[in-house]
């Protein structure tokens, strides 16, 4: 049953990513808590959307570009986290919702040609309200089904895929957290970088830096 | 001239949240724009079936900018018809309203607002406050400009009809993105060492190490981004694909 609310929530998620609404709670950070909600972990839920949404701050939902579909890979991260916890877990948890943001992205591409199809002949003249709103709302039905199904899919079949997950010799925690924290830093000094080249923006980056460091070291 | 009471600039406001709802690689959000302006062209043409559809048919054809501020070009282009503007003339601003609207809203939206909020939530959670505060804080800060900006969109496109364009080159909001730069630039400062602590907290290692090393990895993302940018992806896949058959293996 708990497959099922994940797979409604992913396919929510995956709607509001581009086709309705755009009110972004289909990004890791509110995402991954509300899926974590659901398993009785929002926090782990949190954690395990920190570095997809570090990893995806600068993809635009726009046009013709391709995107990761955030929603349904934060409720896959989180489910993959909850399951067993630990840095181990949630560099895994990362991998395979990086996995599952790329055929989201597929997914979505593929719902486009059949949202064309869709609303094609609405372009060869004249076209009523109702004709068209039906079809509207079957190309954003199909968007929803296209996320619930991809969640469905993320979900069920990672405790098959992970099935040894727990107790890999020579892989600790120390070398996970490694390994996440190469890729969150060298994410934001890439995000830094594409936002402006120029002294007071390193500076900025800097400051800001700086006294978080002393505070967090402080407050420790 | 139609007027736009509370009511039909609800419905407006309510279709333009399904804009990108048919988004699809031949006429982009064309659909989209005509189911938003239904309420409006039903209204002007009710007892005209034929006109109506007439109307909408052309209003289905090719049209991609801003989600958010695709009210500017709902408003506007509804005023136009009210106004019973010739159809070319309103293609023409379809056309040419485009860029505009595509270019502000994606260079505040997308590469600005909505990285900054992002931050500022995960900044909020690995300093200390519970997880729900820092969602809500992101969630609350991004949806104030992204609602405050579709409603301003809807009374600046109907208020200045045909000449939104002029207006919207007049905007602040032009200027705005770059007076971004600077916040967004130390909050993912600010960031880092957070971010550095909280995943390399469980490895042992000294905490001004840890933020050492994020520091530099940073540098390093910046001097060569391209490469960075794949590895910072590849390395956790690759990382959690060997965790994965390693951990299949031994069981």
């Amino acid at each position: 049953m708990t497959y099922l609310w994940l797979a409604l929530l992913g396919g929510i998620l995956g709607l509001d990513i581009a086709s309705w609404a755009q009110a972004m709670i289909s990004r890791p950070i509110v995402a991954g808590p509300v899926a974590g909600l659901l398993l009785g972990d929002p926090e782990a839920g949190f954690w395990a959307g920190v570095l997809l949404e570090v990893l995806s701050l600068h993809q635009l939902p726009v046009g013709a570009s391709r995107y990761w579909d955030t929603g349904p890979a934060a409720v896959a991260a989180t489910a993959a986290f909850v399951s067993t916890g630990g840095p181990v877990a949630l560099l895994v948890a990362v991998g395979f919702g990086v996995i599952v943001g790329w055929l989201g992205s597929w997914s979505v591409h593929g719902t486009r040609y059949l949202s064309a199809r869709l609303v094609a002949v609405e372009t060869r003249g004249s076209v009523t309200p109702t004709s068209l709103t039906a079809r509207h709302l079957a190309a954003m039905a199909s968007d929803l089904l296209r996320a619930a199904i991809l969640t469905f899919v993320a979900v069920w079949s990672f405790p098959r895929l992970a099935v040894g997950l727990v107790g890999v010799p020579g892989l600790g925690d120390a070398v996970a957290a490694l390994i996440l924290l190469v890729s969150a830093g060298l994410t934001l000094g890439v995000d830094v970088r594409t936002m402006a080249r120029g002294g007071r923006v390193w500076a900025a980056f800097g400051a800001g830096a700086a006294l978080s460091a002393i505070l967090a070291l402080c407050l420790r | 001239m139609l007027a736009l009471d509370p009511l039909l600039r609800l419905r407006l406001l309510l279709r333009s949240l399904a804009i990108q709802g048919s988004w699809n690689y031949q006429t982009m959000q064309g659909a989209g724009i005509g189911f938003a302006l239904i309420p409006v062209l039903a209204r002007l043409h009710r007892r005209d079936p034929a006109s109506l559809a007439e109307s909408l048919g052309r209003h289905t054809r090719f049209y991609n900018g801003h989600p958010y501020l695709s009210t500017v070009a709902i408003a506007a282009v509804a005023r136009m018809e009210s106004e019973q503007a010739e159809a070319e003339e309103i293609e023409r601003f379809k056309s040419a309203i485009v860029s505009p609207l595509g270019s502000i809203g994606d260079r505040l939206v997308w590469a600005r607002w909505r990285p900054l909020c992002s931050l500022v939530g995960l900044t909020l959670f690995l300093a200390g406050a519970p997880w729900w505060v820092a969602s809500a804080a992101f969630l609350v800060l991004y949806n104030a400009v992204h609602v405050g900006l579709r409603v301003w969109g809807l009374h600046l496109g109907w208020q200045e009809g045909r000449e939104v364009g002029r207006a919207l080159m007049a905007s602040p909001l032009r200027r705005l993105p770059d007076r971004l730069t600077i916040p967004l630039a130390a909050v993912a400062g600010a960031l880092l060492p957070l971010l550095a602590l909280g995943l390399g907290g469980p490895s042992g290692a000294g905490s001004l190490s840890v933020i050492g090393i994020a520091l530099v990895l940073a540098v390093v993302g910046a001097w060569r981004p391209a490469v960075a940018g794949r590895l910072a992806i590849l390395v956790p896949l690759v990382g959690s694909l060997v965790v994965i058959a390693l951990g299949s293996s031994v069981w």
